[in-house]
């Protein structure tokens, strides 16, 4: 019995349109929510999650029915934001912050494009949480929403980005040290 | 743990062992040497805990609130058919068949091609001795052809002598009394013998350069 993903692809794959809905429902909220920590702003988080079903949707045939159906989509969806967000600013590297602990780069850009009633923060800690995530470095904060937010093993976030799980293990120490030194103190 | 304090080489393995053991791939044994060095640094139990912390804290970062037409939007977004791409599927399937049926396809095509815009009369061959009148070549009586003479869309009339081949493709052959050919006289009506005396007259072509 094969997963329910790669049932309802191959019935989207012959036209049926119900069957992607279907797919829409079971990922929109995981896409969402990735796309959201990654962009950090509300629009693009929603550009990000259309582009990537219609990705999904045009290149269906190409789905390798032999991988999960989370890898390929987490696939398309993670570039889709790497690839924003190395358009929108400079590369910094984690090392550079470690030097200068508080000065890198990061601190002097606008961290946050959303307006203040777009959304409601209960609580000061998620606050805190979620700005020390959007001032990681792209190629940590990606393994850090695959590992934390999404729940995926080291082995799967290697497979979304086509990386040795070594890498992946690396980036992980990397960014929790990271993210140590700025909750460290505030809370 | 101090800032700008060098880390001994025991604490470095030792926050190597407690990132494995956070992403719960620390063996036993390891387990047991890190607790060790616990129990004897407080700078590492300090760092242990607030790593885990982090860890923790990580978690409980809650789902943004999906838009609700999100779903709506996306299937509003889309293509309004996957099904006139479906043969690009096939051929991405079988590509050594596409590969042959566009081979067959690209020669009938080019042949059909030829076929139809040759219509009007060609001669090729020894042109000083022929006579063409409309669409009749002539080979009057008493003149010798030299070598192979070819005619498309035409009639073909011979009195005198071909000294090679003579060939008619769409078109007829009347040959007189006095006609005498050397080589072979062949007719041919359709588009496929047509094709098929293409190919060989370029095997030829390519056997003897003529």
């Amino acid at each position: 019995m094969k997963p329910i993903e790669t049932r309802l692809a191959r019935l989207a794959r012959k036209g049926d349109q119900r069957a992607f809905a279907e797919i829409v429902d079971l990922y929109k909220d995981k896409l969402y929510h990735l796309a959201y920590r990654m962009m950090n702003n509300r629009q693009e988080a929603e550009d990000v999650v259309q582009e990537s079903f219609l990705r999904v949707y045009k290149h269906l045939d190409r789905y390798d029915e032999n991988q999960k159906f989370s890898t390929w989509i987490y696939r398309i969806a993670t570039n889709l934001c790497i690839d924003r967000l190395r358009k929108r600013r400079p590369v910094y590297s984690l090392d550079a912050e470690t030097d200068h602990e508080g000065l890198d780069g990061y601190a002097m850009l606008p961290s946050d494009e959303r307006t203040p009633e777009s959304e409601v923060i209960l609580s000061e800690t998620q606050r805190l949480i979620r700005d020390a995530i959007e001032t990681l470095p792209v190629k940590y904060k990606s393994v850090m929403i695959l590992r934390y937010l999404q729940d995926l093993s080291l082995q799967e976030i290697s497979d979304v980005l086509d990386l040795p799980v070594t890498t992946i293990k690396t980036r992980v120490h990397r960014g929790r040290e990271f993210m140590r030194k700025k909750l460290e103190n505030k809370l | 743990m101090q800032k700008g304090m060098a880390l001994n080489m025991e604490c470095k393995a030792a926050i190597a062992y407690m990132h494995d053991y956070l992403d719960r791939e620390l063996p036993r044994e390891q387990t047991l040497e890190l607790q060790k060095h616990l129990a004897s640094c407080a700078e590492c139990r300090t760092r242990l805990e607030a790593l885990e912390k982090t860890d923790a804290l990580m978690r409980t970062l809650a789902s943004e609130k999906t838009p609700d037409d999100l779903t709506y939007r996306i299937m509003k977004s889309l293509p309004k058919s996957r099904n006139p791409r479906a043969w690009t599927t096939w051929v991405r399937r079988h590509p050594a068949m596409s590969a042959a049926a566009m081979f067959i396809v690209v020669m009938v095509s080019s042949f059909v091609a030829m076929w139809n815009q040759n219509q009007q009369l060609t001669v090729r061959g020894d042109l000083d001795h022929v006579v063409i009148q409309g669409h009749t070549v002539i080979v009057p009586a008493g003149q010798q052809v030299a070598g192979d003479l070819t005619v498309e869309n035409g009639v073909a009339q011979v009195m005198g002598d071909v000294q090679g081949n003579l060939t008619v493709i769409d078109g007829n052959v009347t040959l007189a009394s006095t006609a005498h050919i050397a080589g072979k006289v062949k007719t041919i009506d359709r588009a496929v013998d047509w094709a098929w005396y293409k190919v060989t007259s370029w095997f030829d072509t390519i056997a003897y350069g003529s």
